[in-house]
């Protein structure tokens, strides 16, 4: 079961990111410990040097005192004694003298040259029996004619550096072990994160629109791609819902208009003379444009409220209402209502002009509508007191009762005493998408008050630009 | 006017060749975009109309290939998208005219037959008349018999493209689409109520109407 995840786990970028960090941090570990390794022993070698020069210093300080004796009596003391160096004094005619050693391993040096050397030498070993070790040090001609040799044991050295070495390869062993396995619980955690966020996706993709993925709260990038997964997945949910709610809705405004017109044409086919049949025929046809009118009106409120339409631009939101005024006054007049326009300059929002002109004119005719004759309408384009766009339509008929209004703006809801208006009971709905679109909001409120009741205000609050 | 219809859906072809047929005009037929840009390409059509999605090349690249080539033939998409995106994509494309599907035969025609009046390059006119009624476009000044009629800006443009079109029935759509770029229908009868006041100012006073309104279809204005 471990083994079968693993690959899955090698798969991983997170893995591989791991990956490429630890073997980053291995190498840098590397050439920290090879920097050091060198210096270590370097250090170590200079200091042996330092060590040897202060031998042969002391050495040919006790020569120039007391001459070959007094170097032959010093060598024998050291020698014997036990120390880091190792000696041989040999006298004018090559024979030994003092020293650990029975014979030089290089020919005598001419007169007054120092010659450094390097040479193995049989020893005896602790345990018995001899074993070959290797020595470093230097030979120099007495100015008597004598040879003096001091060199010192490499594996002493050796041994050093062999351990420094040994340290220097376990430390790399370490990191390495902690780079990975860290690598591994880090790709590991993120692995599930996303393999969680992917069986998330899943169980979408199966239909359960209501799953979310898990905020954990540590405000990384996972959260924050969950976070937005999640706003994703709520607005799917609204449209999915909506789009029901739609085809119900289709289903119920639809349906009656269509089985009215069914019933008319059947009645048109059984129609005894030709005129009643052509005038069964054209009612019909107006009764198919309503329909379609209705049809085209949910499609764009889809469209709308789907975010797939518009262009947007800044544009000064009173320009809009300037058109609306100019081309609803006539229509106030005409049906006997008053009309009124007033705005402020510079209102300047990101809007799509033609959806929020629709908006705008889907408020202007359902007061027109819904406004008894003698009753008065404004148009109103103003700055909120938090600096927000306002356009707002205000009437003085019945207006809507406070409870109402949140269902007013529900797809094809028409409330009761406007069934019997012609519309498709979609022009709030489709203010309001437009609104949402915009980021914006429609707020319903009293309007003014008035013989034929509160009257009604909608707006549409955009924000500025 | 010969109009060369280029659209696959046989019934929907038949329907619209019938209406312009009924209307007067000779109306030729291509059921898919290689066919309809060759026939296209003969130059003996007045008027194309282009169905957006076609087999072969769909409507746009049929139209831009056919722009390309120097085709001068106004051009009306026919189209079940009708978003302003669709509309902008349509008269990128070379089109004059967009016209979304399901429509009124009256529609068709009347912007079929609007499209048609395009061809002669009118070049830029400063004067526009129709029965004693003259417009002066660069004064902004509208004279009907010698006598000076008042408009309001609106008016003024809702006049000149109703004599820009003169003889023609223009439908409310047209009107709203052209004279208000507005491309939405408002439930209200706000274009009946414009063009009414119109007449009130061009007609009130004289023996002879000139801004008809056409049953079921829009409005002609004819000397």
């Amino acid at each position: 079961m471990k083994l079968g995840r693993l690959p899955a786990l090698v798969r991983t970028t997170t893995f591989r990111l791991a990956l490429v960090h630890a073997s980053i941090f291995i190498l840098f570990t590397a050439s920290l410990l090879t920097y050091l390794y060198f210096e270590t022993t370097g250090r170590l070698d200079l200091q042996a040097e330092n060590e040897l020069n202060a031998e042969f210093q002391e050495l040919s300080t006790a020569y120039r005192s007391g001459g070959f004796d007094r170097l032959n009596q010093a060598v024998f003391e050291r020698s014997s004694a036990t120390g880091k160096f190792f000696y041989l004094l040999q006298d004018a005619d090559g024979r030994r003298a003092s020293g650990d050693f029975n014979m030089l391993p290089i020919s005598p040096p001419e007169s007054g040259q120092v010659v450094e050397v390097k040479f193995n030498y049989d020893a005896r070993a602790p345990g018995g029996g001899e074993a070959r070790r290797s020595a470093e040090g230097r030979v120099s001609r007495l100015s008597g004619g004598g040879v003096l040799m001091v060199a010192y044991d490499l594996a002493e050295l050796g041994e050093m550096n062999r351990r420094i070495l040994a340290v220097v390869v376990r430390s790399a062993l370490v990191g390495l072990g902690l780079s990975l396995i860290g690598g591994l619980v880090i790709s590991r955690s993120a692995a599930q994160r996303a393999e969680s966020l992917a069986r998330l996706t899943e169980d979408v993709m199966g239909g359960d629109l209501t799953r979310r993925a898990a905020v954990v709260g540590s405000g990384d990038e996972f959260d924050r791609l969950a976070i937005q997964i999640n706003a994703m997945l709520s607005k799917l949910e609204r449209l999915v819902v909506s789009s029901r709610s739609a085809g119900d809705a289709i289903a119920h405004d639809l349906r009656s208009p269509l089985t009215r017109l069914r019933n008319r044409l059947e009645g048109a086919l059984s129609e005894g003379t030709v005129e009643g049949a052509r005038d069964a025929l054209a009612r019909s046809i107006e009764e198919i444009d309503d329909v379609l009118g209705t049809f085209n009106a949910i499609l764009r409120l889809s469209r709308v409220q789907a975010g797939a339409t518009g262009s947007f631009r800044r544009l000064n939101a009173s320009g809009v209402t300037d058109e609306l005024a100019e081309l609803y006054q006539p229509v106030c007049e005409e049906v006997g209502l008053g009309f009124s326009y007033a705005y402020e300059p510079e209102l300047f929002v990101q809007a799509d002009r033609d959806l929020v002109a629709q908006a705008m004119a889907n408020l202007m005719d359902n007061a027109v509508k819904y406004t008894p004759e003698g009753g008065a309408i404004r148009l109103l384009a103003r700055r909120t007191p938090r600096g927000e766009v306002a356009l707002t339509v205000v009437d003085s008929g019945p207006g809507i009762p406070e409870a109402d209004r949140e269902r007013a703006v529900e797809r094809f809801a028409r409330l009761e005493q406007s069934r019997s208006k012609p519309g498709s009971g979609l022009g709030l709905s489709l203010a309001a998408a437009v609104a949402e679109a915009h980021h914006g909001r429609l707020e319903l409120a009293d309007g003014d008050a008035g013989p034929h009741g509160a009257g009604l205000s909608v707006s549409l609050v955009l924000p500025p630009a | 006017m010969r109009v060369l219809v280029i659209e696959d859906d046989a019934d929907a072809a038949a329907f619209v060749q019938r209406v312009l047929q009924e209307a007067g005009h000779d109306a030729d037929h291509a059921a898919d975009g290689d066919a309809g840009l060759n026939k296209a390409r003969t130059g003996e059509y007045d008027a194309l109309v282009v169905d957006r999605m076609l087999p072969q090349m769909d409507g746009l690249t049929l139209l831009k290939t056919y722009r390309d080539a120097g085709g001068r033939a106004p051009a009306l998409f026919l189209s079940a998208l009708g978003e302003v995106d669709h509309r902008v994509e349509g008269l990128q494309a070379g089109g004059d005219d967009y016209l979304v599907k399901p429509y009124a035969p009256s529609e068709l025609v009347a912007r079929v037959e609007a499209l048609g009046r395009r061809t002669p390059s009118d070049g830029p006119a400063t004067r526009l008349s129709a029965g004693g009624l003259e417009m002066d476009l660069l004064a902004r000044t509208v004279h009907r018999d010698g006598k000076k009629i008042d408009l309001q800006p609106r008016e003024f443009r809702l006049l000149e493209f109703l004599l820009r079109h003169a003889g023609q029935v223009v439908t409310r759509t047209m009107l709203l689409e052209k004279v208000w770029d507005y491309h939405f229908d408002p439930q209200t009868n706000v274009i009946d109520v414009h063009v009414s006041r119109l007449r009130g100012k061009i007609d009130k006073d004289f023996d002879r109407p000139l801004l008809h309104t056409v049953r079921g279809a829009g409005y002609r204005l004819e000397a």
